[in-house]
């Protein structure tokens, strides 16, 4: 284990180790643009130069192994100006175009120009023109121009997704970045070279001239895309609505986790929260012939009353969703199931989606492993509600989420209505569903709601509120704590936190956990699931 | 902290006795009240025009000078081909501190140029007219230098202006016609995108 | 008799007319005269066809302006009163005119016309009386409007008026007893006499204290600068707060009403009224041997233009304080009327007194 000193402070790492690395464990961060933790080293860019005491000349921290007895300076007069100078040539030739380029404001560039770059520039010939706005996919822009050559786009494509399409190509001030002939930029995970372009030589289409980046709010949460559940943070416009039509939700960035995602995340991930801010319920839809204004109050007063008056709990059947989170899993159960002796299940026809054996997995729903610690998988299956539903033997059933013509087919979900005393749907978006339901309760997106999400793995993780529920939408956990009250059932909690204490008392998996030690990287309760499903 | 007691002055006897005050207030008064009388009228008959006899300027009639720096209704700048300069970088947007600059921007057919504004409004009753949006824009598209100082209307909603006015300052609430061929939203088309790019030349 | 009421009635509408049209009038010296004062240009739109005629007309505009706004009378106030209190002011002040004679005797043929609506020979207690009830406009304008500020207001002002009258009533004693009489045409008839053969006895000769007491009692009495704090429009809030449109516009037009009034009063007792210096009804007789002889018409027509040139003079010298004092507080206001003017008003009567027991004149 070398020890070595940077900036005056010791530390002892393992053998191997880069200097890079070693001072991002004492906290001191060493720009780099070439240099990323999940891909082959280059040290192309030449910005992370050290001054390392006993070498004739800088070094390149990203390239250097640590030894035993070394003194490294990262802030030393001749590493800064060993930066400046690198600076002076990677901006030889980039454009000035700041204003209208999409990565102003998260640049490497302008950071560390403004740290510590020359402000009065010598460059005094002309500019190399090159292409820009070249689409490379149907997500990806390349600006030559703007291209510093870091080549991390080139090992991502070649190291991560293995399908290599870009290369550099020339030499000297003529070398460009761009695609193979005949290759387009698809792949499943290509969005993410955008994330690792330290310059904005990469931008999203989908985001483009969408707004700009000092605008946007972010928010750590879980992609609900599917049940590996990745780490994300969503970025979103707290105000000018005039900007990105309206919508709140601007753009998903993966957020580093080692157990689940690391630093990437899959496109069909990244691109799919339209569903959060179009198509959207936003108000109580109540019976077409109640001539009665249809609110929160008069829908929850009709559900309670026509649950109260089913002859018996049995002939109340809810089918919750895998969408869900744990806390309202948890209150479905105790509510339905535990306290009314209704049939409650969230197993419901499986219609698995595209996978492969990195991100992306078949199972489209975050919390279907949480639904099976709840006891709420398997146990009963909605089809069979269904068919039971039809056959007369319901009164009430409540529909978490669930497009019910997809699922159980035109003709039966059209009957459920007539045979049915109170068909209730709950849900984010329109869906034909919505229109057979008697009564619609608009219902938060994950985003707007706190909660929990237990992944794939079996990895307990928290989902945040970015911003308030759509509309007159509220939270599902709302909904059903102030149906609990209607029904004076004895459930005291007042928020998904004090759910979430009861739940991990009731179920072992969840063991002592709270909201603050699930933490940002959450918690893995249950042994990761390895490919159950026939 | 100290404290310093400051005694009330007391009148003398002269000023107690008031009436010789009064005398010199009149004689104050009197002085500017015959001076500008005998100015006015010899105005009347074309003398002493170079003595004002007053200081008050007929406003819509006479116009101060305005300083070179000062800061009246904005405008942005053209192009040779009568575009916008403004490449919609949202600087002035951003730095507004009355956030009354609303800005969309959209794809420009030149990939050098890439972005430019397709809606630009200034909400003038909102403005403070700082010139913040001036000073930081990197294009000079937006400047405050049309003299227009007289910004009113009837309406909260006439105090918007649109692209239309901010390229022609001369251009008053209500635009009934859409004059610019360079595709933007404007309210004289219920906020439609209208307008195309000149077709490129062909050599 | 008809011939008399006609007369009469023509006198009246001569008064009224006169009076009237120069309170309009005012409005637009006092605008033009502060504007000269403070180097502006002061109102000059309002123009009729083009014309602005120096901007006269904005008079007219402020009335009209007046009738057409919303008379707004308060929920709580008294409408009976509300209404009442700015006719009573107006009124009283209008008919203070009626017996100040602005011009001497007219002869048409056989009959002698007096330019004097009414011959009273109590003429000037009838125009302190007068006065003296115009403080009722302006309580009940405070009392009726049903607003504390307004009622405070008034207090404010009946407390100053009352208070001034008895000054401005003392000082004149004086002046009352140097000429024997309190009927107005004899005392400017008595005016015209000679003191040492080329002095004319006005009231400022005999009398300048007085004069003085007199000038500076009427001032707080008409509730102009610098004694114009009952109204104090937006600092300390007047009686008429609560009044708007035309009601509000006559609270106004009595102001300047009250400051014809008293600039005429001030004429007629301290300069001689109509009188002009030398001149008896027959023509000029100056004290150097010179004599020019003018008829019945030619006096008459320079009396009145004599009353009037003195009348405006005030007028103008009223608005030039006006412009020039800044206003009493109100306990300065009260030490001067109570603590000033009103010692010195009974020091001059006792001088006045023994003056004339010591001169022995019977009158």
């Amino acid at each position: 284990m070398p020890r070595l000193t940077i900036d005056g402070r010791e530390i002892e790492v393992p053998a191997g180790t880069t200097v890079i690395q070693a001072a991002e464990k004492l906290g001191i961060f060493i720009p780099r643009y070439c240099y990323h933790p999940g891909l082959s080293i280059a040290g192309n860019c030449r910005i992370c130069l050290v001054e390392v005491e006993k070498f004739p000349k800088l070094q390149i921290a990203c390239n250097m192994p640590v030894a035993d007895g070394m003194v490294v300076h990262t802030k030393s007069e001749n590493a800064e100006d060993g930066r400046r100078a690198v600076l002076e040539f990677l901006l030889a030739n980039h454009p000035l175009d700041c204003p209208v380029c999409d990565q102003s404001g998260e640049c490497d560039l302008q950071n560390f120009y403004m740290n510590f770059g020359l402000y009065d520039p010598r460059f005094r010939e002309q500019k190399n023109k090159k292409k820009k706005a070249v689409e490379l996919g149907p997500h990806v822009m390349l600006d030559q121009e703007r291209c510093i050559l870091c080549s991390r786009c080139v090992r991502f494509t070649d190291e991560i997704t293995k399908t290599g399409e870009f290369g550099i190509f020339n030499r000297g001030d003529r070398a460009e970045l761009g695609l193979y002939p005949g290759e387009v930029l698809d792949n499943p995970y290509a969005t993410n070279v955008v994330d690792i372009c330290p310059v904005g030589a990469l931008t999203e289409r989908d985001f483009r001239f969408k707004a700009r980046v000092w605008y946007l709010s972010s928010a750590p949460t879980v992609c609900n895309g599917c049940s590996q559940g990745c780490n994300i943070d969503l970025h979103f416009l707290p105000d000018r609505p005039h900007l990105n039509d309206g919508a709140r939700v601007v753009r998903v960035k993966p957020r580093y986790n080692a157990e689940v995602n690391e630093w990437w995340l899959c496109d069909e991930g990244r691109f799919g929260f339209g569903w959060v801010d179009r198509g959207r319920l936003g108000a109580v839809r109540g019976p077409k012939t109640n001539g009665a204004e249809a609110t929160w109050e008069t829908a929850l007063a009709a559900i309670s009353e026509a649950i109260s008056g089913a002859s018996d709990g049995a002939r109340v059947g809810v089918i919750a969703s895998t969408q869900l989170t744990c806390e309202e899993l948890f209150l479905v159960r105790e509510i339905f199931r535990k306290s009314l002796g209704a049939r409650v299940t969230a197993s419901v026809p499986e219609r698995p989606g595209s996978s492969d054996d990195f991100l992306v997995k078949a199972d489209k729903t975050p919390n279907t492993r949480g639904a099976t610690l709840l006891g709420l998988m398997g146990s009963d299956d909605a089809e069979a509600i269904v068919n039971d539903a039809l056959a007369g033997e319901l009164d009430v059933l409540w529909i978490f989420e669930h497009d019910a013509i997809d699922l159980f087919g035109e003709e039966k979900a059209r009957k459920l209505p007539e045979k049915l005393r109170l068909l209730v749907f709950s849900g984010t978006n329109e869906s034909a569903t919505a229109d057979l339901a008697h009564w619609v309760l608009p219902t938060a997106a994950y985003v707007e709601k706190d909660g929990t999400f237990v992944n794939h793995h079996g990895r307990l993780q928290r989902v945040g509120p970015a911003f308030p529920p759509f509309g007159d939408s509220r939270e599902d956990w709302r909904v059903l704590m102030d149906l609990a009250r209607m029904l004076d059932l004895p459930l005291e909690w007042r928020g998904p936190r004090e759910v979430f204490r009861a739940l991990a008392e009731a179920e072992a998996p969840f063991g002592d956990l709270t909201y603050d030690k699930i933490g940002s990287d959450g918690v893995a309760i249950a042994p990761a699931e390895e490919a159950a499903a026939p | 902290m100290a404290v310093k007691v400051v005694r009330r002055p007391e009148l003398t006897f002269w000023e107690k006795l008031y009436l010789p005050q009064i005398y010199c207030g009149l004689k104050i008064t009197f002085r500017h009240f015959f001076k500008n009388l005998f100015l006015h009228l010899a105005h009347r008959v074309g003398r002493l025009k170079g003595h004002r006899a007053g200081v008050t300027v007929q406003y819509p009639e006479e116009l101060r000078p305005l300083m070179s720096r000062f800061r009246s209704r904005h405008r942005l700048t053209q192009r040779d081909d009568g575009s916008p300069r403004c490449v919609g970088c949202m600087l002035c947007e951003t730095v507004c501190p009355a956030k009354c600059i609303t800005i969309v921007p959209g794809e420009h057919p030149d990939p050098h140029v890439e972005k430019f504004p397709v809606r630009f409004d200034i909400n003038l009753g909102v403005c403070v007219y700082c010139g913040y949006c001036v000073e930081v824009c990197p294009e000079d598209a937006i400047r405050m230098d049309t003299g227009i100082l007289d910004v009113a209307a009837y309406s909260r909603d006439a105090m918007k202006l649109d692209i239309h006015e901010l390229m022609d300052p001369k251009l008053r609430k209500p635009v009934e016609r859409c004059d610019l061929d360079f595709p933007h939203k404007c309210e004289v088309h219920g906020g439609d995108m209208k307008g195309s790019w000149p077709a490129p030349e062909t050599p | 008799m008809i011939v008399e009421l006609l007369i009469k009635a023509g006198l009246a509408g001569f008064v009224f007319f006169f009076v009237l049209n120069l309170a309009g009038f005012h409005t637009w010296v006092e605008r033009k005269q502060s504007a000269l004062i403070q180097d502006r240009i002061g109102a000059n739109r309002a123009p009729i066809f083009g014309f602005r005629m120096l901007g006269m007309f904005h008079g007219m505009a402020d009335v009209l302006k007046m009738f057409t706004k919303e008379d707004i009378v308060p929920d709580r106030a008294d409408k009976t009163l509300h209404m009442l209190a700015p006719f009573f002011s107006v009124f009283f002040a209008l008919v203070a005119f009626a017996a100040i004679p602005f011009g001497p005797p007219l002869v048409i043929g056989e009959r002698v016309i007096d330019l004097q609506v009414a011959k009273i020979d109590a003429a000037l207690l009838y125009v302190f009386a007068m006065l003296s009830l115009g403080v009722y406009g302006v309580i009940l304008a405070g009392f009726a409007s049903g607003n504390n500020y307004a009622i405070m207001g008034g207090l404010r002002a009946t407390a100053q008026m009352i208070s001034y009258e008895i000054a401005l009533g003392i000082a004149l004693v004086g002046v009352i007893m140097i000429h024997g009489t309190i009927d107005l045409g004899e005392l400017v008839a008595s005016q015209g006499k000679l003191l040492w053969g080329w002095l004319p006895m006005w009231g400022i000769v005999v009398q300048p204290v007085a004069f003085f007491i007199f000038v500076t009692a009427a001032l707080a009495e008409t509730k102009r600068l610098p004694f114009d704090l009952p109204e104090g429009e937006s600092e300390i809030i007047g009686y008429f707060v609560e009044y708007s449109g035309m009601k509000f516009g006559m609270f106004f037009l009595t102001d300047f009403l009250e400051t014809i009034v008293v600039a005429s009063l001030a004429t007629t007792i301290f300069f001689g009224g109509w009188q002009v210096p030398y001149l008896s009804p027959d023509g000029f007789h100056f004290p150097w041997g010179w004599e020019i002889p003018v008829n019945n018409l030619v006096y008459v027509l320079l009396g009145l233009a004599s009353f009037s040139v003195k009348g405006l003079i005030f007028c103008f010298l009223f608005m030039q304080l006006r412009w020039t004092l800044p206003r009493f507080r109100y306990d300065q206001l009260m030490n001067l009327g109570w603590k000033g003017l009103f010692p010195i008003a009974v020091i001059n009567l006792v001088v006045t007194a023994v003056v004339l027991v010591f001169l022995g004149e019977p009158n």
